[in-house]
């Protein structure tokens, strides 16, 4: 009976789709917000890369609750696994190659997070991309070794409030100056150029080190999380 | 007015702070919660008091509309904005070990709630309603017990579902018009958006905003969350949340979405949720799901409140709404002692009378006996329905009818158990007197609006009369900046 | 319209994938096997957000060495979506981590399992017996279906 209904529910679904399918102007949208961002956003903010300019300056806020939902999800998490027990067992260590491999890898791995993080405004990429590889690299060596954390749960969760707490006091600073919350600040400097389009580099290492460190905390919980027998 | 934007981001960036805080003074960090939600619930009366006829719209980051992001500010969002706020405060969460968790969260409840109400973008939106769902799973999930657990993955997945659907009817409306901003939307939304596409758009954000507004078909989540999780967030949850979520759906009704198949849709799943709701309350034998299903009844009478065309019907939504905002919360509350089954009531009048006395006043509001403000609520729905003229319309008048019906019978069985002059096997504690002082002070504001009903009335039709003004909408968003946003 | 144009084609893989996963959620009883298809929904919805301004022939929004291309791809939906992704990449974390804590509590994985110790441990805390219905013997219910699951060893 209820595959049934399911079946009904989902015909029912594709039905309303193949409606839609037939009034969707494809391909030729609207005179639209996005084409007015790439005309001015050159201007406005500095920043070579559009993306960035819309996730950071004109979409600001969005960026800010989404690092909150973050931050939320992996506070709950943590609430939800609770603590293992000291005397739980664990797996073993993993075997030569994925061990060796983590060794070699996790220089690699930060590096190149470091670099999309601080390059979001020039190239595609940004705090989220490079906050997860970022992640990546914290996570890597836990899965060669189980059980041997790289950093301290305490400091990234410090980590992770310090660097929300930046992104909203740039965010603050802006209005002490006089202009609403989370307005660009700083010299625009030259279009192109690593020190360009003021304090949105720096809004973007506050993103990508806070969702580097709570992805890593959040797998880590996960990992740690007492296997089921 | 940059003040407003602090309303949002104060209580976020104390839940940044507070594990640090913490680390500093354990006495602070118990402290600084209520002090930062007490700033900012002044913050809010003070923009109240001097906003006047006019709304106000503030661009975050100083972007104009349509590139940047709109806080808009009628009496209307302020309402609910202060709402969520006084209502985070009075519901503060008790002190237990996961005191830390549990503040951080009310602090971000409080926080996204207020820009909720007050946002002006489409997407902003759907991040503050996903940003709420997240603080309510800790919320709920907060209370440690493998139920609450489990409730709360049930409603993960309906919410998810619900999220996603939100998801793509937000990607056909930017498809149809290019914009995200709501003022700009209902500039462009006769041309663009009156067709099959909107109308898609809208049924597919009504189901994925009305996950947490307890709309019919994703309500199934409500009775085992209610159920489990403690009772100051349920209060939370039923009495504030949900409207905040009838909120959004209130402007897109408003601004960007004028078919009337809209209208329809609304009307016939309003009247499933009051039917649905009332019937399965009638039949509840524990106070906690009792109350969960007569809130989805509630809301379905809101539901139909809302498919009713012009100003009568946001008047009438509203006019119920703000009443249940003072209701559910404090029967809620009542029922932090009292959950459980409601044959186990019997005598509990003996060891707490105000409790029993309270819970009276509030049966007779919610069933619609004058002169309680339950009766002139309903009553706002019922007229404009019998004033239409359509079948539907009258289906729906007799089905709220009905529905009071209903309740006047589960309500006043609790009642009677309650007044048994045997009592059941172990009498129940009296209530804590925070719980009883808070909600004695809620029905004390629904008595108290006996008295004042008529400036009441007033207050809450001009601000009805303000939401539904569109073209003050667009005014206030500066309409210059939107002239020259459309033309390439 | 031409059946094999590229519209169509990345229309139809949006459509599909967020209809594959309603199926999953809607049709399946195993809690991880829901929990997929929460995260194909949600791909296919940011599928469908970024296909919203589709130019064939646009390049990406980035000035490059200095001159802008001469028709760029729409920024704004590319945020969005990274946007809709973290979000739904936190949810699926914290989806994972009740579904472990209820593994633990309850011993299995089976949503229809789940939904009923959910209603014992309900009506237990509050003293009533289960829900009965009129057309069924007045003892204990035995579930009427083959767990699965349970018989794979719970793993």
């Amino acid at each position: 009976m209820r595959r049934f209904t399911a079946a009904l529910f989902l015909l029912g679904l594709g039905v309303m789709i193949a409606a839609i399918y037939q009034h969707i102007d494809f391909g030729n949208t609207a005179v639209n917000a996005g084409q007015e961002i790439n005309a001015v956003a050159a201007g406005e903010t500095g920043a070579a890369n559009f993306v960035t300019s819309v996730v950071l300056a004109y979409r600001g806020i969005d960026t800010l609750l989404e690092l909150t939902i973050l931050f939320t999800a992996a506070m709950i998490g943590g609430m939800v696994l609770g603590r293992r027990r000291v005397d739980a067992p664990r797996d073993p260590d993993a075997g030569f190659i994925l061990r060796t491999g983590a060794d070699l890898l996790f220089p690699l791995l930060l590096v190149v997070g470091m670099y999309i993080i601080l390059h979001g405004h020039l190239t595609p990429g940004g705090g989220f991309q490079g906050g997860v590889i970022l992640a990546a690299a914290f996570f890597v060596p836990l899965l060669a070794r189980p059980g041997i954390m790289l950093i301290d749960q305490r400091i990234v969760s410090l980590v992770e409030g310090l660097a929300g707490a930046v992104f909203i006091i740039i965010g603050l600073l802006a209005m002490f100056e006089g202009y609403e919350f989370l307005t660009p600040l700083y010299d625009k400097g030259e279009l192109g150029a690593l020190i360009s389009a003021g304090s949105l580099p720096v809004l973007y290492l506050a993103v990508g080190i806070k969702v580097g460190s709570e992805l890593a905390g959040l797998l880590a919980h996960l990992a740690e999380a007492e296997a089921l027998d | 007015m940059n003040l407003l934007v602090l309303m949002i981001t104060l209580p976020l960036l104390t839940a940044f702070l507070l594990s640090i805080i913490n680390r500093a003074s354990i006495f602070a960090a118990r402290v600084i919660g209520p002090l930062v939600l007490l700033a900012t619930a002044s913050i809010g009366i003070s923009v109240w008091s001097q906003l006047g006829a006019a709304p106000l719209a503030v661009q975050w980051g100083g972007f104009q509309a349509p590139l940047g992001i709109t806080l808009y500010a009628d009496q209307f969002g302020l309402l609910f904005a202060l709402a969520i706020t006084i209502g985070t405060l009075l519901l503060w969460p008790k002190s237990s070990e996961n005191q830390l968790r549990s503040s951080s969260l009310a602090l971000l409840l409080a926080g996204t709630g207020s820009g909720l109400a007050l946002s002006g973008d489409l997407f902003n939106i759907y991040v503050f309603y996903e940003l709420m769902t997240v603080v309510s799973y800790g919320l709920i999930a907060g209370r440690g017990t493998s139920g609450s657990f489990a409730s709360t993955l049930r409603y993960l997945v309906i919410s998810g579902f619900g999220a996603a659907l939100a998801l793509a009817g937000i990607a056909l409306v930017y498809q149809a018009t290019g914009t995200l901003n709501l003022a700009q939307l209902a500039q462009l939304s006769p041309e663009k958006l009156n067709n099959m596409q909107g109308f898609a758009a809208f049924v597919l954000m009504l189901i994925g905003f009305g996950v947490k507004a307890e709309l019919f078909p994703v309500n199934m989540w409500v009775p085992e969350v209610y159920a489990t999780a403690s009772s100051r967030v349920s209060a939370l949850l039923a009495g504030v949340v949900s409207k905040l979520a009838l909120l959004i759906i209130m402007r897109l009704l408003i601004l960007v979405f004028h078919q009337p198949e809209a209208l329809t849709v609304l009307l016939v799943l309003g009247i499933l949720g009051v039917a649905s709701g009332e019937l399965a309350a009638w039949r509840a034998r524990d106070l906690n799901r009792m109350l969960a299903f007569s809130s989805i009844g509630q809301l379905g009478v809101m539901f139909i409140a809302l498919s009713i065309p012009g100003n009568a019907g946001i008047f009438a939504a509203l006019a119920v709404a703000v009443h249940h905002l003072f209701l559910k919360p404090s029967m809620f509350l009542l029922a932090e002692r009292w959950g459980g089954s409601i044959k186990g009531l019997a005598g509990a009048a003996a060891t707490s009378p105000v409790g029993a006395a309270l819970f009276v006043l509030l049966s007779l509001s919610l069933i619609g006996v004058p002169p309680l403000p339950g009766f002139w609520a309903k009553l706002l729905v019922i007229m404009p329905l019998l004033a239409l003229d359509q079948p539907l319309y009258y289906f729906a008048a007799f089905v709220i009818l009905a529905a009071a019906s209903l309740e006047a019978n589960y309500l006043f069985r609790v009642v009677m158990k309650l007044y048994d002059k045997e009592p059941a096997g172990k009498p129940h504690r009296p209530h804590a007197t925070a719980d009883l002082a808070t909600a004695v002070f809620l029905g004390a504001g629904l008595a108290a609006a006996v008295f004042m009903l008529v400036p009441l009335a007033d207050r809450l039709d001009s601000i009805a009369a303000q939401a539904t003004d569109v073209s003050a909408y667009i005014q206030a968003v500066a309409p210059q900046s939107l002239e020259t946003g459309r033309v390439q | 319209m031409d059946i094999l144009d590229t519209n169509m084609i990345l229309y139809s893989a949006a459509f599909g994938l967020m209809l594959i996963g309603i199926g999953g959620i809607v049709i399946s009883n195993h809690l991880i096997r829901i929990i997929f298809g929460i995260a194909l929904l949600e791909a296919g919805a940011n599928l469908l957000l970024l296909l919203s301004t589709y130019h064939e022939g646009a390049s990406a929004p980035i000035i490059v060495n200095g001159n802008m291309p001469a028709m760029m791809a729409d920024p704004v939906p590319q945020a969005l979506v990274l946007t809709a992704i973290v979000i739904g990449v936190g949810i699926l974390a914290l989806a994972l981590s009740l579904a472990i804590r209820v593994q633990r509590a309850y011993g299995t994985l089976d949503m229809r399992e789940v939904r009923l110790k959910l209603e014992q441990e309900i009506s237990d805390e509050a003293g009533i017996g289960m829900p009965s219905s009129s057309d069924k013997p007045a003892d204990i219910r035995k579930l009427p279906f083959n767990s699965v699951i349970q018989q794979e060893g719970g793993s």
